[in-house]
Parts: structure tokens; sequence; C-alpha cells
């Protein structure tokens, strides 16, 4: 977006597509990287400098209260790891098997879901939300003999609704039941303990409320033997097989890792640690409430979220598609928003029809002033279109 | 999409023009006055009357056809009465390419 001399102070609300501004540590450290040779065990002997892959494994074992850092698993982002997921459970199964998931569910859940079903690898079952929620009550009703794998959101990226994981996972845990959960709008939004929530695998994101760059995320698996590997490639170990390693995170990582990447997801991660998780939650959940209340004040304001667990709140304005609100917010206000179906088809279906949304979402770093310069721009809109 | 620095500001009597080609929204009463622009098959346009920029989107299925038609638009527009008949002209010719394109297309007429 261009900046003219005279505009407003550029206001971003789109933090849970990629936060931003980044912290200034998590800048600094990705300079630092960069300013040394990369250092990884098995690929250099510049032993001088960061290991950022293992001090990133560590960091998120302690992030999460997580057992073993070697299970975590560096991708390109969540849809990265969803997919190798997916894809690496559907390939470790000897016949076609019927899956769940949850209208909440964002793309990189539902279309790699479809294409598998489509595939007659698997068949699928798409539960309902009630009030932004699917509880475990529900997914029982659906469950059937031959279910195998559970995919849900932990939150949802248009609702900003909480999903209730340790019920799912313990359920999943003793009927055999692999659960996936999608963490890319909760890693480092809100405490989140691996220790109490017994997840086949829970999938994070680096560049939404972690704070990383672009280009990094993951996934922890308690138990490796359940995925498939996907890819095969370079490890740093035991280069004299053909066979690719076993050994975790080897099994799951084939290739150079992105430094940079992982060097300001571990940034990130302390930023919060020194922040504080609680306090992170909780000032994300004032900017919220006090978007909404301002939002409330204007009757020609649709909200569909009218207490989110999530810094995310969605509306739309009554005359004014989303599309064009957005532009407006743009360009004539400089706030940045997200307009549309947020990749997430089937939870529009049911909220605004499919036609979208105009979404704002709030990070760490926003501040209650933003919050209601925003708001006072978004009913000013609302206002006038009215008229 | 692409957004477009023009060398003058857009004016009501460029809205008016568009309107015969299709479908102007306009929001007067907005802090700066928004407008958008749609014609099926062929471009949609958002932008503040006022305002040098523009933001133009093509549907993709045809936009070789219709890369240059806001230029188009905006060309004819200052030539009154015959511009428009120039105008229609253009549009009927894309519109005729469009439905070779397309030999069941009355979707595009």
């Amino acid at each position: 977006m261009a900046a003219d001399q005279g505009d407003p102070p550029l206001i971003y609300l789109n933090n849970a597509a990629t936060t931003w501004p980044k912290p200034r540590e998590v800048l600094d450290e990705v300079a630092r990287c960069l300013h040394t040779p990369f250092f990884e065990h098995g690929r250099s002997t510049a032993g001088t400098a960061t290991d950022y892959p293992a001090a990133a494994r560590e960091a998120l074992t302690g992030l999460f209260h997580a057992e073993d850092p070697d299970r975590f698993i560096f991708t390109a982002n969540a849809t990265d790891a969803l997919n190798l997921l997916i894809h690496g459970f559907v390939k470790n199964q000897k016949r076609p098997f019927h899956a769940l998931t949850t209208e909440l569910e964002h793309n990189s859940v539902l279309r790699p879901l479809h294409t598998l079903e489509g595939e007659k690898k698997l068949t699928l079952s798409i539960l309902p939300m009630e009030d932004g929620r699917v509880t475990l009550q529900e997914i029982k009703k659906s469950i059937q003999p031959d279910t195998r794998l559970v995919v849900m959101t932990h939150g949802s990226n248009v609702l900003g609704s909480l999903q209730n994981l340790r019920p799912v996972a313990e359920y999943c845990a003793a009927n055999d039941i692999f659960l996936i959960a999608d963490g890319a709008q909760t890693a480092g939004q809100i405490p989140i303990n691996l220790s109490e929530i017994p997840a086949g695998a829970f999938v994070f994101t680096g560049h939404k409320a972690l704070f990383g760059l672009p280009g990094t995320g993951g996934f922890y698996l308690t138990d490796p033997e359940l995925i498939a590997q996907i890819h095969q490639g370079g490890t740093g170990t035991d280069s004299r097989t053909l066979v690719h390693p076993q050994d975790m995170p080897q099994k799951f990582e084939a290739g150079t890792p992105n430094y940079p990447g992982i060097a300001s997801l571990l940034a990130g991660i302390r930023y919060i640690e020194h922040e504080g998780q609680d306090a992170i939650t909780s000032k994300c959940r004032g900017l919220v409430a006090l978007f909404i209340r301002e939002l409330r004040k204007e009757p020609g304001i649709t909200l569909y979220t009218p207490a989110p667990d999530l810094p995310v709140v969605s509306f739309n304005i009554e005359k004014l598609d989303n599309d064009e609100a957005g532009y407006i917010l743009a360009k004539g206000y400089n706030i940045v928003t997200r307009t549309g179906l947020h990749c997430a088809p089937l939870v529009h279906d049911r909220i605004d029809g499919g036609k979208g949304c105009i979404r704002v979402s709030f990070s760490h770093l926003n501040t209650p002033e933003e919050c209601l310069t925003a708001a006072d721009a978004v009913r000013e809109v609302a206002e006038s279109a009215d008229r | 999409m692409k957004e477009f620095v023009l060398d003058e500001p857009l004016t009501a009597g460029f809205l008016e023009f568009l309107g015969s080609f299709g479908t102007v929204k306009q929001y007067p009463h907005l802090k700066r006055p928004y407008f958008s622009f749609e014609q099926d098959h062929f471009i949609s346009v958002k932008g503040f009357i006022g305002d040098t920029s523009v933001e133009v989107r093509y549907k993709m299925e045809f936009s070789d056809l219709t890369s240059d038609y806001f230029h188009l638009l905006l060309y004819y527009s200052r030539n009154g009465e015959a511009g428009m008949r120039k105008m229609r002209e253009i549009e009927g010719s894309i519109r005729e390419k469009m439905k070779i394109r397309h030999p069941a297309g009355e979707r595009v007429v």
C-alpha cells in the first residue's frame, strides 16, 4: 500500500493472517542469524554459531509443555504441516477409513481431506458447529466403526472461538483415533499445555502469534510410527544409507531448514516468554472487548463474534460489500483488515451465506488507541454507507 | 488486479459515463466519496471520486480481451456522444470475441 504524506498512521489489523510488526528482538535475531555462518549439528562445522533448529525445538518444548524436543518437526507453515500429517497418516492405512472434521476448518484441512476423499482413500464427515464450537458429544454421534482420524481446529480463524480439545483428545486416544489439532490460531496466543492434551499431533505456524517470519511452522507428534514419511532427502546424518532415517526429527525433515525463519521463531518464543503468555492473552482479549463494545454502538454492523476467545472479530457493514468496506478502510483510513472467506468457506456458508465478511484481528503489539481509531473508522463507514 | 495512478483525478462525469456500461455504486457521504463499477465479464473498478489512483480488476477468463478496457473508457469519456458511440463499438467487438470463445455463450451477452 502506497502511503502518501498526510495519510493517517498505518494500523495493521490482519494479525490472524500474519502478525506485523514483529518484535524488535525477532528482527535482531534474524539479522544475527544472517550475519553468522549457519550451524546445525551434522550440517556444518561452524560450531560457534547457534544451532537454531535445536534451540527452537527446546523453546517450543518449554512453551507448549511438551515431552520431547525431537518430536517437534519444522515445516514451511501450518498448511505444509497438515498436509504432511494427513497424507502421511493415510499412507500408513491399509484400507480406506472414515475421517471426521468440522465446518470451522481452514482449507489447509478441508482441501487435503477432500482430495483424499476424491481418491477414495477415506470417507469424510464434516461436523456442523453451534455457536462457533463442535463438542465431543457431536463428534461421538458421528463416530463410525472405521473412524480412524479426526482433524479439527483449536481455534477458528473466522469466529475466534476456542474448541475444548482436551476431552476430544482423551476420547480419541482411548478409541484408537488419531487426532490432528490445528493450532495455527492458538499457538502463541493462549497458554497451551500439551502434557494435558493427548492429541496425536498438534500443528502450529510461526508467522502468526509466535511472531516468526512467514515460511515457518511445524507440528508436535506424539507417536512418529503412525505417520508415514512423505519427503526423503538429506538430513546430515546416516548419509551412507539410501534409506531415509527413521529417527526423530530427521524422519520428517529432509533438506536444509529455514535457518533465519527458525531463528525468528526462537526469538518470537523468547519474546512471548518475556512478556508472559497470560499477559499476552489478557491484553489481546481486552483489545477485542474494546473493539466489540465500540462496534455495538452502530446498528448498521452485523457482528459474527459477539464474545470471541481469540483476538478475532468478524463482521459486515450493511449496504456495503465486505470487499468494498476493506478497500475503503485501507485506502481511506490506512487500516489493514482481511475481507472475503478467510480460506474457511464452510463457516462462511453458515454465518453470512457464503458472501464473506470483514475480519479484524489484533496482536500483542496493537494498542488500545489503534483499536479505538479503527472502531471509529468502521462505525463512520457504516454510518455513511447507511445514508 | 492492477492499481493505476492517473494524470487527473476521477470525476463525477466519468462515473456517469461508466454507468452506461455497467453498475456504478456510489457512497457520497463517506469521508472520501467512494465508488465502485462492475461490468459483468469485463472489469470491476474501485476508487474515490477526486482521487488519482484507482483499482481495476479483470475477469481472468477474458483478461486478454479487456486489458486495455479501462484506459479506453477513460479516453472516450472525454469525447462526449462520439466517445460513447465509439466505446459501444469497442464493447460490442469484445463481446463478439467472447462469444466466439464460448459458442454456447449467451452468458456473456
